[in-house]
């Protein structure tokens, strides 16, 4: 497969891209996930599925080499978010359904139909996935020269820490504010912003 | 017929990113249920996300904690960006179900149909 990919794309010599098996079994379950959460009728399965479909993209997130980006998918992604969707429909209710699946709906289908055609007419046009080729991994005035000076500049190790809390640290700061406002904002908007415990 | 197949292998986790990205859409459109339009919600954000960290990888590359003699690395930036986005994808998701547990309270259902005849009603 990966040998007809790369000769009818022309991007590289065949042994370095194409797709994997273990990249195979990963979205296989991801893309069965999605689907199920989309289709479930009962939402507390929905919310259940969701949990897994998020666990499954942090072990994709791990396996593209950003493990610290699949930690933050798995506490966030598949932790503090389904606790607020549980507390959502443990505070309000949960549809009796007397189907298992919703009905599909068609029209809906034919718009996102149509988003899927107008992207991947774009997809030729990008990189194969992990090319060491792609310009963003070539450019040495850009990921270069933070994999270059990272650790000599701000003292840390891993290079994304090092861009997360000092090249960025104060995107990081901007980041904590829209964390504090919306929780402001969620307290305001459930009538609990005197606390009386 | 070859570039198709070509294209999907070699771009595999790029159709995966429209593929999640277009059943999150589908979610916001359709699902009637408040909290499932935000889990659709959810869901685009995570294909966009897998967008980012695919474009950061390299086939051989290692994690970007750089040690001499080491490497070569995948980019670290798309990660730091995906971070970002997370931690604001959460806050977002915050808000808007504290906005449906309000929603409930004020009139009693979930479904955005009945919503608007409700509303539309006063």
């Amino acid at each position: 497969m990966s040998v007809t990919g790369a000769s009818a794309v022309g991007l590289l010599p065949i042994h370095s891209v194409g797709i994997t098996p273990i990249e195979v079994s990963l979205f296989v379950f991801v893309l069965l996930t999605a689907v199920l959460t989309a289709l479930f009728r009962d939402v507390l399965a929905s919310i259940v599925i969701f949990a897994a479909y998020s666990l499954g993209l942090a072990v994709i997130y791990t396996f593209y080499r950003a493990p610290d980006v699949g930690l933050t998918e798995a506490a966030i992604g598949a932790g503090v978010t389904t606790v607020f969707l549980l507390l959502t429909i443990a505070k309000t209710t949960r549809p009796a359904s007397d189907a298992r699946f919703e009905a599909i709906n068609w029209p809906a289908v034919g718009i996102c139909g149509l988003f899927v055609a107008v992207v991947a007419v774009t997809l030729p046009a990008f990189p194969a996935v992990g090319d060491p080729a792609s310009p963003i991994l070539t450019d040495a005035d850009v990921s270069g020269y933070y994999i270059a000076n990272a650790y000599d500049q701000t003292g840390a190790e891993n290079a994304v820490t090092a861009v997360l809390a000092a090249y960025r640290g104060f995107d990081t700061f901007g980041e904590a504010i829209v964390v504090f406002a919306a929780g402001v904002a969620s307290l305001l908007v459930l009538g609990r912003e005197v606390f009386t415990a | 017929m070859t570039d198709i197949i070509g294209v999907a292998t070699t771009r595999h986790a790029y159709v995966l990113f429209v593929l999640l990205s277009a059943i999150g859409l589908y979610m916001m459109i359709a699902n009637k249920n408040l909290v499932k339009k935000i889990i659709g919600l959810n869901m685009f954000q995570t294909g966009i996300f897998l967008f980012f960290i695919t474009s950061a990888y390299r086939i051989g590359g290692s994690v970007p904690i750089v040690e001499p003699g080491a490497g070569p690395y995948v980019s670290p930036l798309p990660q730091v960006i995906v971070l970002t986005a997370i931690v604001v994808g959460i806050s977002l998701t915050a808000v808007g179900l504290a906005l449906t547990i309000r929603l409930y309270t004020e009139y009693g259902t979930l479904r955005a149909d009945a919503l608007r005849e409700v509303i539309g009603d006063e």
